[in-house]
């Protein structure tokens, strides 16, 4: 403190006031002085008043270059050097756009620009700030460059996450990561669905509990306590362990359980990535097809027992090998046609007007006027298709050989109504006209048996055959629910009688 | 508002420089031991409002200025001498 002048109303300085200030500026108390210029009052700094401000611009983190009117470099702060790679005097004196890579960038007074700096290890994306000032009489610039790869190198950092993150929920599979302990860092979102209780914090094995008693790979898992799995997945490879999660909602379910390391940078591991697919879809498949298989084989042989029943059966009701090739191959493509047609409707059933229209389509006749259907839509259990095949494939062979199929003008109506005395009934009427005049009252042969036979056992039902003069007249009733625990086609009256 | 028998000071500095540093530092100080309660200061930075000095005539940096009360007293340098400066802004220390 150099002076005091008290009791002075005014604010103009006086001449005493100026030799105050003199002895102030001498006794180094006072580090900046107002001057008039042309432009104005301004502050003129007198030695080491911008020292704090050299300061903090050497030590900034940004470069900080001050340029003078011809564009050469005047400054160059410590952080510009170590941006580019040479010293602050090989700076000087060089010009601004010798920093950059072509083009240079272009900033207007005050404002910014983008520049790839030519760094000291390579290219540098940076920003660059410009404004100028006037500084003893010299209009210079000053301008400060910003390294923006720190900022690039986040940003793809962050883009590169967030794409790994929407991999991990959109992910069908349940993904985890493991650190080297067990814990779980990371869960997909599907892994948070099957989780006992939020995954992420928490070990493996508490929110993932294994049942490892019920999977074909029991074994393999029974070896690990809770703990001991938890730092198993989190070291070893897994390799598809199937397992099940002990878990209320999602006990029917199987997963594949795999585990592979995580490496860090130098290869140490570090943890763990673990999936659980959820592979019941593909068991059930798996189940399914096994299944099908035994069914497949459990249908061959009937239909061998029947063709070998049916064979014996032709033979002893042959009178020559001419009758029998005849009516044995017959019955045989009766089979075959009522398997095809099971096969066709994966042994669910067909109508009956498809059935008989099928079965009977050989004795059509031409016009297709010989044999008329009528009848309403009537679905036959896959039980009862193969013995009706069979019994119509009887009675069109008996009409084509000694009824109405047997002369040009004879016809053979079926008509058929269903009925239901508590359970579904479906009565087949066939009556044939118009062939030649019935003379025997009935024929025993092995036929008329099978007919009998196979409505009264195979179909649960009855057969009433009438052999009239005008015609035979056959009325097949049986029931159309068949009890599915019954063997499928035993075909008992087909045994060698 | 400052009370009548308040001090309203207003202090001229020139950015960061040492001097502007050690005069705001030096003069918040002695007001808070020495005025409690009773005391406003106005810093101007001069780097900024340059036209500003015209004001109070200010020619060296930095300068301290008693607006109240009455009469107006100047004080030039850096505040650090504190007993000169109670006597230059005439307070009776406390």
């Amino acid at each position: 403190m150099r002076t005091v002048r008290p009791d002075r109303k005014s604010t103009t300085a006086s001449p005493s006031d100026a030799e105050e200030t003199i002895e102030a500026i001498h006794g180094g108390n006072v580090d900046a002085l107002m001057v008039k210029s042309p432009g104005g009052l301004r502050v003129v700094m007198l030695e080491g008043a911008d020292q704090p401000y050299r300061m903090l611009v050497e030590r900034m983190s940004d470069g900080a270059l001050t340029l003078g009117p011809d564009n050469a470099i005047l400054y160059a702060n410590w952080r510009l050097s170590e941006l580019t790679g040479r010293s602050s005097a090989d700076l000087v004196d060089k010009r601004f756009d010798s920093l950059f890579a072509d083009p240079a960038p272009r900033v207007a007074d005050g404002g910014t620009g983008e520049g790839i700096l030519l760094g000291a290890a390579g290219a540098i994306p940076v920003a660059v700030w410009s404004s100028s000032i006037a500084m003893g009489g010299l209009s210079v610039r000053l301008v400060t460059i910003t390294d923006l790869s720190v900022q690039r190198r986040a940003e793809e950092i962050a883009i590169a996450e967030r794409f790994a993150r929407s991999i991990l929920e959109q992910a069908a599979a349940a993904i985890l990561v493991l650190s080297s302990d067990g814990r779980i860092t990371h869960a997909s979102g599907m892994a948070e669905k099957i989780a006992t209780a939020p995954p992420v914090g928490r070990m493996f094995s508490d929110v993932f509990p294994l049942n490892v008693q019920s999977t074909a790979h029991a074994g393999i898992l029974s070896r690990f306590t809770r703990e001991s799995l938890d730092t198993a997945l989190a070291t070893k490879p897994f390799h598809g362990v199937e397992v099940k999660l002990h878990n209320r909602s999602m006990s029917k379910r199987f997963f594949l359980l795999s585990a592979g390391p995580l490496l860090n940078d130098a290869k140490e591991p570090i943890g763990s990535m673990v999936t659980l697919t959820d592979i019941t879809a593909r068991k059930r498949a798996e189940d399914q097809q096994t299944m099908l298989v035994a069914e497949l084989n459990h249908r061959v042989k009937n239909i061998l027992a029947i063709v070998q029943s049916v064979a014996g059966q032709t033979v002893r009701a042959s009178s020559s090998l001419g009758s029998f090739s005849t009516a044995f191959s017959g019955r045989v493509k009766a089979l075959a046609l009522a398997h095809d047609v099971l096969t066709r409707t994966r042994w669910i059933g067909i109508g009956l007007n498809e059935l008989l229209t099928a079965v009977l389509e050989p004795h059509q006749g031409a016009g297709g006027a010989r044999v008329t259907l009528q009848g309403p839509a009537v679905l036959l259990p896959a039980q009862a298709v193969m013995p009706l095949s069979m019994a119509m494939h009887e009675l069109a062979t008996n009409a084509s050989k000694y009824g109405a199929l047997s002369v040009p003008q004879g016809t053979v109506t079926i008509d058929w109504i269903l009925r239901d005395d508590g359970a579904p009934r479906v009565d087949v009427t066939w009556i044939e006209r118009g062939g030649p005049k019935v003379e025997s009252p009935g024929a025993s042969g092995f036929g008329t048996k099978l007919i009998e036979r196979v409505v009264g056992y195979d179909l649960d039902g009855k057969a009433n055959l009438s052999f009239r003069p005008g015609g035979l007249r056959a009325v097949l009733s049986f029931p159309l629910k068949v009890d599915a625990a019954a063997p499928e086609t035993s075909w008992s009256t087909l045994q060698p009688m | 508002m400052i009370e009548q028998d308040g001090y309203n000071l207003r202090l001229y500095v020139a950015g960061q420089t040492p001097k502007s540093i050690a005069a705001i530092a030096n003069l918040t100080k002695l007001c808070k031991k020495h005025l409690a309660g009773r005391y406003t200061i106005e810093v101007i930075d001069l780097m900024k409002e340059p036209a500003l000095a015209q004001r109070d005539q200010i020619i060296a940096i930095p300068t301290l200025i008693r607006h109240l009360p009455e009469p107006l007293r100047r004080i030039i340098g850096d505040l650090s001498n504190a007993e000169k400066v109670l006597v230059g802004l005439d307070i009776q220390p406390m």
